[in-house]
């Protein structure tokens, strides 16, 4: 699973910021092309809910995506990892 | 299903202000109705008119968007004409309580099949924030310039001695606790009230020293008070401090309730 | 039969099916009959705790397909007025029965009147049309609340009738039809947006629970139903459109009694002092005055004064001060001289036989 903020929904109220127990998202420091400071990710893969959720098949935590008033933070699923055969150019 | 469907994706984002609480007593609404399978096509929403009444028309089920402290009695209208429906009633605490205050206690006193979902931010946000029946004393709003002098409604004793089933206060902070609190007036039969404390950054914070939405979510975290502890510190015969809220399961009763689905 | 309980009748002929209202004098007895014989065909009655109350309750039940409706009278329908401008924006299919007696204020609760006429047609704010019944027999207050309900559907208005207190409380006898003529809204098209007209100017109708997810909304709305309050163009086209749907289809409604239409002298009424006309008509014979009875008032039918074509003089009795006089006067070159009156009581009709003299 991995966390993504919606930047086009974000109104950049920074409740995430407040709520998130391990501090994942961080207060945005430059504005996008709507004047709107939406918050960084600082190691988004430590989320309980991107590591746990497929194990547990239940939501967890998830009180960033609640109190998002706007509605912008959501879980995407990503392919399950593929080993790729790597070819090495010399 | 998931809770992206029960959205008009396509009025997003919504009109509230950046760090309104309204969005988020959406999500806790949706999360909950969606977790327990209704159907869209059975449920209804309906509201008033003010900021949380706006609710409704980003929500894909069919929804009424009615006139000033109407909600109820629009509800009440589409409750007993087909009982089938779950209806949810999204209000303000202006709507409820001012205009709608007697729509408000009758539909308490029938105990109809509905939950309301109050969003009270304790002001009049939309129209630029007058003072509101719940504004606390001493807040100050455009129309009380020199301070609130008139006293709060508790929201959730009206409804309490007017009969409701079910009743419950909580904040927009207390996102689990009010999801659980839907959840379980949804399926409550007769009316099932949740009051929610709402921040208003715009309209009530900026002019009571709270600016920034953190600083009101930081003040609705400490003055609420669990209703257990509460309870603990009644017995115990300890004063309640100043300021303090009560939140939690205020009223949970099975009294005779109309317009249950059959 | 008593005119309300006749009213009641016709209301679950028609399939009304719900029913919220709030006792009012002289229009309770509506309510009476409603509370004994809903539950019996299996609709719903309930007393809400005031007017505004009842009407936001019936708009909420038309909403979700069922049929219905509230009485009041003179103060309760002043009450109703907040909501009425809402189910004429939203395009909700109800009915309204306006028992009417003296006003302004509490006035004369046992008492008629008509004076509620223009507040019907004007009383919310903003420009909307409505549809407005006037019955002047007990059959008639049958008769015309079953179409009331079809124009309702017809043209999604709401659809008053106005009656007053002489009707409602008049026993006469009543002819139940063994079937009365119920013509459901015409339903949404395929591919149609909930608000989006078709060449009647009269969107589908969609009730609640049909898949169509609706947003109800009184805020300007665009045809999908969602809030666009601040696009000029839209509103203007939304309200001409409302007004516009019910106004050209105007002479196609009416409904509508002539007598005489070579007259000089013509009455035209409509409810109760229709009859107090009919009787002066029985009781001078030798005279050969024409006589209007609409039993459509609004929206009003001005073609109908053409077909008088030697009309000298319209003498309009009403109980009011001339308040569809003036509808009249604004499409007639001729004089239109009102007769009020005010009290309760009817005209009389030896009088109204002496305002037709003086104009000889």
């Amino acid at each position: 699973m991995k966390l993504v903020i919606d930047d086009t929904r974000c109104k950049g109220c920074n409740l995430c910021v407040m709520v998130c127990p391990y501090h994942i998202f961080q207060e945005g420091r430059t504005s996008n092309r709507r004047g709107i400071f939406v918050p960084e990710l600082d190691r988004p893969e430590r989320c309980t809910n991107c590591r746990l959720q497929p194990l547990y098949q239940r939501r967890l935590c998830g009180v960033c995506q609640m109190i998002c008033p706007d509605q912008a933070i959501s879980w995407l699923h990503e392919a399950p990892f593929e080993p790729h055969k790597v070819v090495i150019e010399y | 299903m998931s809770v992206e469907d029960w959205y008009r994706v396509d009025r997003l984002p919504h009109i509230f202000c950046a760090g309104c609480g309204n969005g988020t007593i959406i999500n806790c609404t949706l999360e909950a109705v969606e977790s327990l399978g209704w159907k869209i096509d059975e449920t209804i929403f309906v509201s008033g008119i003010g900021c949380s009444s706006r609710a409704p028309g980003y929500i894909s089920t069919d929804s009424l968007h009615t006139t000033h402290g109407r909600a109820l009695p629009f509800a009440t209208g589409v409750k007993m004409a087909k009982p089938n429906f779950n209806v949810v009633v999204f209000t303000g605490d202006g709507d409820l309580s001012a205009i709608g205050g007697n729509h408000f206690i009758h539909a308490c006193r029938r105990n109809i099949d509905i939950t309301v979902i109050c969003m009270n931010n304790q002001i009049y946000g939309m129209t630029g924030g007058q003072g509101s029946p719940c504004t606390p004393k001493g807040a100050l709003s455009t129309t009380t310039p020199y301070g609130m002098d008139e006293n709060p409604f508790d929201l959730c004793e009206l409804a309490t001695a007017a009969g409701a089933n079910y009743v419950a206060r909580w904040t927009s902070y207390h996102v689990k606790e009010l999801n659980q609190a839907i959840t379980f007036g949804l399926q409550k039969p007769g009316l099932s009230f949740i009051e929610v404390l709402v921040q208003c950054p715009t309209n009530y914070g900026r002019r009571n020293k709270l600016r920034d939405v953190q600083s009101m979510i930081s003040a609705m975290k400490d003055h609420a008070l669990l209703k257990e502890k509460r309870d603990r510190l009644l017995a115990e015969g300890k004063p309640i401090p100043d300021g303090m809220f009560v939140v939690g399961t205020l009223t949970d009763r099975n009294r005779p309730a109309l317009g249950v689905k059959q | 039969m008593q005119g309300n309980d006749a009213c009641a009748e016709g209301a679950i002929a028609a399939g009304c099916r719900f029913f919220a209202g709030y006792p009012i004098t002289p229009s309770s007895e509506v309510a009476e009959q409603m509370a004994r014989k809903l539950p019996k065909v299996g609709g719903t009655f309930i007393q809400m705790e005031d007017e505004i109350a009842s009407m936001a309750a019936i708009i909420g039940g038309a909403w979700t397909g069922v049929r219905s409706m509230t009485a009041t009278s003179g103060p309760g329908f002043s009450l109703m007025m907040e909501n009425i401008g809402y189910a004429a924006f939203t395009e909700t299919p109800c009915v309204i029965i306006n028992i009417q007696r003296g006003g302004p204020s509490t006035g004369q609760p046992t008492m008629a009147a008509q004076g509620d006429m223009l507040q019907a047609r004007f009383g919310s704010h903003g420009d909307y049309s409505v549809i407005a019944l006037a019955p002047s027999t007990v059959q008639e207050l049958f008769d015309l609340t079953v179409k009331g309900f079809n124009l309702a559907d017809r043209f999604r208005v709401p659809a008053f009738l106005m009656s007053d207190e002489i009707i409602g409380h008049l026993r006469e006898r009543v002819e139940f039809p063994d079937e009365v003529e119920c013509i459901p809204p015409k339903p949404i098209r395929e591919g149609m947006l909930p608000f989006e007209p078709e060449d009647d100017l009269v969107p589908g109708f969609t009730p609640f629970g049909k898949g169509h997810r609706v947003h109800v909304t009184g805020l300007t709305h665009n045809e999908k139903g969602y809030p666009a309050s601040t696009d000029p163009d839209l509103h203007e086209k939304l309200v001409m459109r409302l007004v516009e749907k019910v106004e050209r289809a105007r002479h196609e409604i009416a409904d509508y009694d002539i007598v005489n239409p070579d007259a000089e002298i013509v009455f035209i009424s409509y409810g109760a002092p229709t009859r107090a006309v009919r009787q002066a008509f029985l009781d001078a014979p030798e005279k050969s005055y024409g006589h209007l009875n609409l039993r459509i008032v609004w929206p009003f039918p001005e073609d109908l004064l053409k077909k008088f074509k030697n009309a000298r003089v319209f003498l309009v009795p009403e109980m009011n001060l001339g308040q569809i006089a003036r509808e009249i006067q604004r499409h007639v070159d001729q004089p239109v001289i009102p007769i009020p009156r005010l009290g309760g009581e009817l005209h009389i009709p030896a009088y109204l036989l002496k305002c037709a003299e003086e104009q000889e």
